[in-house]
């Protein structure tokens, strides 16, 4: 045989084992999966995403949250080793991040299946069970507004700041002092010379300050002139509010449907 | 083995000459078209990178823009480094490599023109694309899905046309790194339409499409990426220092052991998730039984540089391709043993993951990459390279620029490792603790970065026709005994 038909038969001929060994035959292997079905009647798990989380599974692709976000609960006899008179077992399950580990069907619906590769934030197979769309919300704004330390990046872009028209807030609106609001992404500080004309167009504000932090200061010290600043940082913007696009309303309800840990599955006892 | 029994008179000499001289202008277009854009997407993907890298720990730097928010430049960092400027300097070097090693001239060139020009339309909408919020988050796949036509009939072209130089070869032996390239033309394409076929045209079951997407993933490195890397290596090692290579069954039991192995070891990559627990033990016998084809080539590339080792003082090609050869037996040595569980159970989901895909990619793709152009370009343009210091330049920050991106990443990843592991740690700790580590590594992304940018200025230069004419010598750091160094007059 010609050496070149040796190399192309030879490199098609091993190219295809691995296709037949780590490809088809899963494929055969999982193709069949149907959602499980506790007792007749019951609801069948996994349940398809509702229309909107949908959408939002495409917002969280197209924004990469994949690369620093896995959803795989891993076992809870995963990781064994002793470390300072304990052992560490399962750190996924102790941290709360799911109830049990994930298995293959928990994925069945998934278009495309976001395990991730990295952890720089936490696991989010099962985030929808840890908290409200408020906070959500709030969090992709600008995740330091939770976290000082956090790395996330802010997705302000997936929020508009807008004018309150006739002096009535959405519903939506996000709940957050001004220090966040006034320049979506970032967290705003007034300089010194802003601050003096802020004060002297806001001659209620000293007051304001007083009843709400009842107890005796002096605005005239330094100690009182930050509080008043703090203050001012921290209560909400009155002429403008920050308020979900669609596509931060899909992406939160997505991850509200993000309960991958929750319902037991036979295969994922262990 | 080829070995002429009669020494070559002059005349054949000559004629060898007139030969190759003939091949490199009839390649000459589309080879440089590959180099220039290969190098053209390193610079985009280089500043992606760093972009993506400050964001990291400075998660303020550029946060208003929708376009430059971490997820989709972390995509298209890996899109214009790994599909752009990987796959279009091994595209290239492969059809010079390829024309020079059978000894027969490009038909058509203008084919590969368009050939390349479709894969560069291709990577301008997959990184503009990307960042314009078409990503899709399929790791290594996450071109926009009107990328992929442009991607497929290109690398048609550039694998018909490869397999057609070799069948029209007239050197009647056919040396290994041919075997690779022929290879590695052949498996791209395959696996490129089976993947994207099983992801996003078929419809495979949630973690079926991760398998496939890690097969894949892992595949690209060894299947396309490797083969061009080591075939390269092979080409040029023994041609610079003038010896003939080690073994020549060596290096074929490496290249068939490498075929049969690497196509196995991809789902490592899912160790300890939801697939079937008998595919990640098949993957990692695959992985441990990639030991035998990476000592084959370790054996071979070193035992052919033992004794010439005084050449990297003045050979810029060779200085970077030993660079790589060498990173290529340490990467492998660590990606099998990243492959057992026990050690996968801390390095998964960390950046210790991503230090070694950078020393495989960078380390040792790259760099070979890298000698390959130093060696060939001016075999192609008729010119020297105008500066040695601005090569030193290169080499020094590459080499150092990566090392320190390898050892920061590895540490802080693996404790990141450790502590993720640890369910006491709490998480706001764990981001602190590898916050100066990504520093670190923007640090050293930097450092390579101004290599990159003295790279592209000597090519530009090149091409422009800068550089002395060839055939005084070429630009060496120093120069070896006899030869007059870069930028001296000849002796007369
Ligand atoms: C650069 C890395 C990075 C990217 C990209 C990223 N995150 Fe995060 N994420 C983090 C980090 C770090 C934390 C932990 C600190 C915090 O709560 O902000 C986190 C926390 C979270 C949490 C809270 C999880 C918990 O259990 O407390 C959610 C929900 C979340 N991210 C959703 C997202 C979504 C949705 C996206 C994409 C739109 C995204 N993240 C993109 C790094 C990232």
């Amino acid at each position: 045989m010609d050496r070149g038909m040796v190399i192309i038969v030879g490199a098609l001929l091993t190219f295809a084992s691995s296709w037949l060994g780590l490809v088809l035959l899963p494929y055969r292997q999982l193709q069949n999966q149907q959602p499980y079905t506790a007792s007749p009647g019951d609801d069948p798990y996994p349940r398809q995403l509702s229309e909107k989380a949908l959408a939002g599974v495409g917002v969280y692709s197209a924004n990469g949250c994949l690369y620093c976000h896995s959803q795989q609960v891993r076992s809870a006899r995963f990781g064994n080793w002793w470390e300072g008179g304990e052992m560490k077992t399962g750190a996924d399950i102790r941290r709360g991040w799911g109830n049990r580990r994930t298995v293959s069907r928990d994925y069945l619906h998934d278009r495309p299946t976001l395990l991730g590769t990295m952890r720089t934030g936490p696991d989010l197979a099962n985030v929808g069970s840890r908290y409200s769309p408020a906070w959500q919300h709030q969090h992709l704004f600008n995740p330091r507004s939770f976290n000082a330390w956090s790395t996330m990046p802010s997705f302000a872009f997936l929020y508009r700041r807008e004018p309150v028209e006739g002096g009535k807030r959405a519903e939506t609106a996000l709940r957050l002092g001004r220090e966040w609001t006034v320049n979506p992404g970032y967290r705003w500080r007034p300089t010194d010379e802003e601050w003096d004309r802020i004060l002297a167009s806001q001659p209620g504000l000293a007051d304001a300050l007083k009843a709400a932090n009842p107890g005796h200061f002096d605005v005239a010290t330094p100690e009182g002139k930050a509080r008043l600043l703090d203050f001012w940082l921290t209560t909400e913007e009155a002429d403008h509010q920050v308020v979900p696009t669609a596509d931060a309303d899909h992406l939160v309800a997505y991850l509200l449907e993000l309960r991958k840990a929750e319902t037991p599955l036979p295969e994922a006892k262990e | 083995m080829g070995v002429t029994l009669t020494p070559p008179t002059p005349a054949d000499r000559a004629q060898a000459a007139r030969e190759r001289r003939e091949i490199d202008s009839s390649c000459r277009g589309p080879v440089l078209h590959y180099a220039a854009s290969a190098v053209a997407w390193l610079l985009v993907g280089t500043t992606l990178a760093v972009v993506a890298s400050v964001k990291l720990h400075s998660p303020y730097f550029l946060t208003g823009s929708e376009y430059l928010t971490f997820g989709r430049v972390r995509m298209a960092h890996l899109q214009a480094v790994g599909i752009g400027w990987s796959a279009m300097a091994g595209m290239g070097g492969a059809c010079w490599l390829m024309c020079r090693l059978s000894r027969a001239t490009l038909l058509y060139p203008k084919l590969l023109h368009v050939a390349a020009g479709l894969w560069n339309v291709g990577m301008v909408a997959n990184v503009l694309g990307i960042l314009a919020g078409h990503g899709r988050s399929v790791e290594w796949l996450d071109s926009p899905p009107y990328v992929a036509p442009f991607l497929v009939a290109s690398i048609g072209i550039f694998s018909v046309w490869t397999a057609a130089t070799f069948v029209r070869r007239r050197e009647p032996h056919v040396y290994v790194t041919q075997w690779y390239i022929l290879a590695a033309v052949f498996w791209f394409p395959v696996l490129y339409l089976v993947t994207v076929g099983m992801i996003f045209w078929v419809r495979s079951t949630g973690v079926m499409q991760m398998v496939v997407n890690w097969w894949f993933g892992h595949n690209y490195l060894g299947l396309w990426l490797t083969p061009m890397g080591v075939g390269a290596a092979y080409y040029l090692i023994p041609k610079i220092i003038g010896r003939p290579v080690h073994s020549y069954y060596l290096s074929i039991i490496g290249f068939w052991a490498l075929a049969l192995f690497y196509s196995w070891a991809g789902i490592h990559h899912l160790i300890g998730g939801p697939i079937p627990a008998w595919l990640a033990t098949a993957s990692t016998v695959g992985s441990m039984m990639m030991f035998i084809p990476v000592i084959a080539v370790a054996i071979n590339h070193h035992m052919t540089m033992l004794g010439s080792f005084h050449v990297l003082r003045y050979s810029p090609a060779l200085r970077f391709t030993v660079f790589g050869a060498m990173t290529y037996t340490a990467v492998s040595f660590q990606g099998s043993i990243e492959s057992l569980k026990d050690f996968s159970e801390v390095a998964h989901f960390t950046h210790y993951t991503v230090a070694h895909a950078h020393l495989g990619a960078y380390g040792f793709f790259t760099m070979v990459m890298f000698g390959l152009f130093y060696y060939m370009i001016p075999r192609l343009t008729g010119r020297e390279w105008f500066s040695a210091r601005l090569i030193s330049l290169h080499f020094w920050c590459d080499a150092v620029g990566i090392s320190i991106y390898f050892v920061s990443l590895t540490v802080g990843g693996w404790w990141q490792g450790r502590m993720l592991n640890d369910p006491n740690v709490p998480f706001g700790n764990i981001v602190e603790y590898v916050r100066p580590y990504l520093f670190t590594r923007s640090v050293a992304g930097c450092l390579m970065g101004v290599g990159h940018v003295a790279f592209a200025l000597l090519l530009v230069a090149n091409l422009a026709g800068w550089g002395r004419k060839r055939g005084i010598g070429p630009a060496y750091f120093v120069a070896p005994a006899g030869k007059p160094a870069a930028g001296e007059p000849a002796p007369v």
